[in-house]
């Protein structure tokens, strides 16, 4: 029962028709009321029954009657109609005036109204409180008589008759009015499937106060013009065109306005409800973008998209730029006042604006050092994870390894027929270049990871060259590539690692060997570059080198694509890496069929 | 005599009973432990020549057995290790160990070694104390000034002049290194001027000649940048 009449009482169309009803009567109340007016109807006669105790009589007729009488009297004037409607006799003794004899106006002494010896004396039939007075020691005999009264009484109670059913109708009106507007604010923002407030898509979405805006403004024209179109009296019984048209016009304000304002007002119920009657609104939301615009200068979400060093810059140029805008200020103060206290000003706000870029630059610091604090961290325990991989990985491939490497050779011991014995050859072939490559990769993640031990010392240079070609000197022999040495004369000292170095060298020589063109040579220079020492060695390469110098420092780039020969692919890159870890530098340069190794190297001045 | 008996001990059962094959063909006898706790019951029960020893073990490492064993045996001990940095190595002699090897291994390099091993001490173990001024000896290396003879690990090999006299200068300052300038003019009796690479191709063929392995060399090492020297042991 109870869902049901909310089903009812909160369903659209029950409102719709609240509303329009509304709208309706306020429109019909209008109307009616402009209609009434225009015909001149008198309101009073619907609360006084008896013509002579109306304002009308009193005030219309007696006062005024009594005023003209008098102002006759004294002044001599014309003020008294040719023929008014009552019968008078005024004198003072001397002077006498009257528009009917004495015994004329005392037949009718029932309406009689007497001032004598200053004090009014009353007939039967009339109002018998008179506030007006005539002059001192004057006798005035003042009749209405009885037809003209009865005559009046008459189009009193017809006036009556005719305006009741207007005024029935514009009081059940207001009544219903009030109602549907009591019942709509009730319901309004409510929807039979649940209990919560739901505010319409469209009318609500205005700001509050420039809803209020819209209301007053409406109001305003709605009354301004009832204004201007009620009350077109005309002394005609029938109403004119004109009458008419402001009729018509009061409807048609009336049911706009109230359109206007019962959606707006309604609206405003709604977000009352809601409890977004003020912040939604326009000063609310203006005041609040202004304070969280100040806000963010302090609570850091002015510049939290930035990086923290772009956000100390940021407010670098804010607090530049506001304390030029407030030493300028302060100035124009200066010269425009010249008082203490509008200098004051700019001088309290600069001093807000210092305390503000101190403070929040100390955040900013405070969040960088922490920052880094924690990338140090990170990076130590990424460290410590790099090497336990490495040491781990290392491991679990070299185990494994060691088993194939020992059964190849124990399988190669057994008596096998020839085709085995061929595979077991390739099986210790490749195991044994296999145990190479693991070895070099090792090598190169150690050093790529920056976690090769090193041992370094101050070393001759020009030595470790003439002892790793000595070291070499076999398998430059067995080639047929003659390496050119243009060494220094006097021993070139540098702080490195010797065993590493030698394999860096190891390595390019070996390099130039394998992959120079037949009956070439292999070049290697000394010189200095100011406080540095550059090794050149260069070959000229056997096959088309269709790739760049970074290319070939790639890991698992070897010269010839085909990678038939043996080696690990990784010795290029393995020299590069040692090179930067022993403190040198190292460059590939690569010019047509020349290939270029420069290993450049800081030399210690011993 | 006996063959003589080793100990190998690798937590890896494929790997130990590879080795196992590869020294009973040689002729060795073998007993297999598969921790450092096994490794140290193994020689309570039998007499044992020599042990191979890996370091990585559960329950109890190579070299804590290796610490262990030293407390009461002198027999030789070649560590077996997949650590292949220097510092491993050095730590690994340094507490005690007579050889070490990386994994992966060559299988005759391993053989090679244990072979070196117990020749020195089994056979020379006694030879030792003699102590003659005629006679240099670094760890197996032993040379007869006299008969200008040198011997690794009791076997003999044979040099040129000029090697032998290049081992000779060494051998005397064992822990020193010397540049190629100063071999050359204590071994030419000449004015040096640039024979870098004449020393380093000589110290590479003596290097052949005594080493088991000449790239990882355990006597003579070249000091890169520097000069050359034979490893004090």
């Amino acid at each position: 029962m109870v869902i049901k009449l909310r089903r009812f009482s909160r369903s659209k169309i029950t409102k719709f028709i609240a509303f329009s009803l509304t709208v309706v009567l306020i429109t019909l109340t209008m109307v009616l009321s402009n209609y009434a007016i225009n015909s001149r109807m008198n309101l009073e006669s619907l609360f006084v029954k008896d013509y002579i105790k109306s304002d009308s009589f009193i005030y219309g007729k007696l006062s005024k009657s009594i005023h003209e009488i008098n102002n006759h009297f004294i002044n001599d004037t014309e003020s008294i109609k040719p023929e008014p409607e009552y019968l008078y006799y005024i004198t003072d003794g001397e002077i006498t005036k009257h528009n009917a004899s004495l015994e004329d106006i005392l037949k009718q002494e029932e309406y009689l109204y007497k001032f004598k010896e200053n004090v009014w004396d009353y007939g039967e039939n009339t109002f018998k409180n008179v506030q007006n007075y005539v002059k001192e020691d004057t006798s005035l005999y003042l009749v209405f008589p009885k037809e003209y009264l009865e005559e009046q009484q008459q189009k009193w109670d017809m006036e009556r008759d005719r305006l009741m059913p207007i005024a029935v109708s514009v009081i059940i009106s207001l009544i219903v009015v009030i109602l549907c507007v009591i019942y709509l604010m009730a319901v309004t923002g409510k929807i039979p499937e649940d209990n919560e407030v739901h505010l319409a898509s469209y009318a609500d979405r205005i700001y509050s106060d420039i809803q209020l805006g819209i209301l007053l403004i409406t109001l305003y024209f709605w009354l301004y013009g009832l204004y201007g179109f009620f009350g077109h009296y005309s002394n005609r019984d029938v109403l004119s065109m004109e009458q008419y048209y402001s009729i018509i016009m009061t409807g048609i304000i009336s049911f706009v306005g109230s359109i206007v304002c019962g959606v707006i007002m309604l609206s405003l119920v709604r977000k009352l409800k809601a409890r977004r009657l003020l912040k939604h609104s326009m000063i609310y939301a203006v005041l609040y973008a202004i304070s969280r615009f100040i806000r963010s200068f302090f609570d850091d979400s002015r510049f939290e998209h930035f990086p923290l060093t772009k956000s100390l810059n940021r407010r670098q140029i804010i607090f530049t730029v506001a304390s030029g805008g407030m030493v300028f200020l302060f100035l124009l103060f200066w010269a425009a006042s010249e008082s203490f206290i509008a200098g004051l000003i700019p001088v309290l706000i600069e001093g807000a604006i210092i305390f503000w870029y101190f403070h929040e630059n100390n955040k900013t610091f405070d969040e960088i050092n922490r920052g880094f604090q924690e990338s140090l961290q990170e990076q130590m325990k990424s460290e410590r994870m790099k090497v336990d991989l490495i040491t781990n990985v290392s491991h679990d491939l070299k185990t494994p390894l060691t088993s194939i490497i020992s059964y190849v050779d124990l399988l190669s011991k057994e008596e096998l027929p020839e085709s085995a014995r061929d595979y077991v050859n390739i099986l210790a072939d490749k195991s044994g270049r296999l145990k190479n490559i693991v070895s070099d990769l090792f090598d190169l993640a150690k050093s790529t990871s920056g976690n090769l031990p090193l041992n370094m010392e101050t070393l001759d240079l020009k030595k470790l060259i003439e002892q790793t070609l000595g070291d070499m000197e076999d398998e430059i022999e067995r080639s047929d590539i003659r390496i050119k040495t243009s060494l220094t004369e006097a021993p070139v000292y540098i702080y490195s690692d010797g065993k590493k170095l030698y394999r860096v060298f190891q390595n390019i020589i070996g390099n130039a060997i394998k992959y120079s063109l037949s009956g070439t040579r292999v070049f290697i220079d000394m010189e200095y570059e100011n406080n540095y020492i550059n090794v050149i060695v260069k070959n000229t390469a056997s096959y088309d080198m269709d790739f760049t110098a970074e290319e070939i420092l790639q890991r698992f780039t070897r010269g010839d694509e085909s990678r038939s020969t043996e080696g690990s692919g990784l010795g290029l890159s393995i020299a590069e890496s040692f090179t930067w870890a022993c403190g040198g530098r190292f460059k590939v340069e690569i010019d047509g069929d020349l290939f270029k190794v420069k290993i450049q190297f800081p030399v210690v001045g011993v | 005599m006996d063959a003589a008996r080793i100990l190998v001990a690798d937590d890896d059962r494929e790997i130990a009973s590879a080795i196992e094959k590869l020294l009973i063909m040689e002729g060795y006898e073998v007993i297999k432990a598969y921790n450092g706790l096994e490794a140290l019951d193994a020689l309570v029960s039998s007499q044992v020549h020599l042990i191979i020893l890996d370091i990585m073990m559960p329950k109890m490492d190579g070299l804590t057995t290796m610490m262990k064993v030293r407390d009461s045996k002198n027999i030789p001990i070649i560590l077996l290790s997949a650590k292949s940095e220097d510092s491993d190595k050095i730590l690994g002699l340094s507490m005690g160990a007579d050889d070490y090897v990386t994994k992966p291994f060559n299988p005759q390099e391993l053989v090679a070694r244990v072979k070196s091993q117990l020749r020195r001490y089994l056979q020379l173990g006694d030879k030792d104390s003699v102590n003659s001024t005629t006679k240099l000896t670094v760890g197996g290396l032993c040379m007869d000034l006299e008969k200008a003879e040198l011997t690794v690990d009791g076997e003999q090999v044979k040099l040129t002049a000029k090697e032998f006299k290049i081992l000779e200068f060494l051998m005397r300052n064992a822990g020193n290194v010397f540049s190629a300038e100063q071999i050359y003019e204590r071994v030419w009796q000449e004015q040096a001027f640039s024979v870098e690479n004449t020393v380093m191709v000589h110290i590479r063929r003596i290097r052949e000649k005594i080493e088991i392995n000449p790239k990882e060399p355990k006597y003579l090492k070249v000091v890169w940048g520097i000069g050359y020297k034979i490893e004090k042991i």
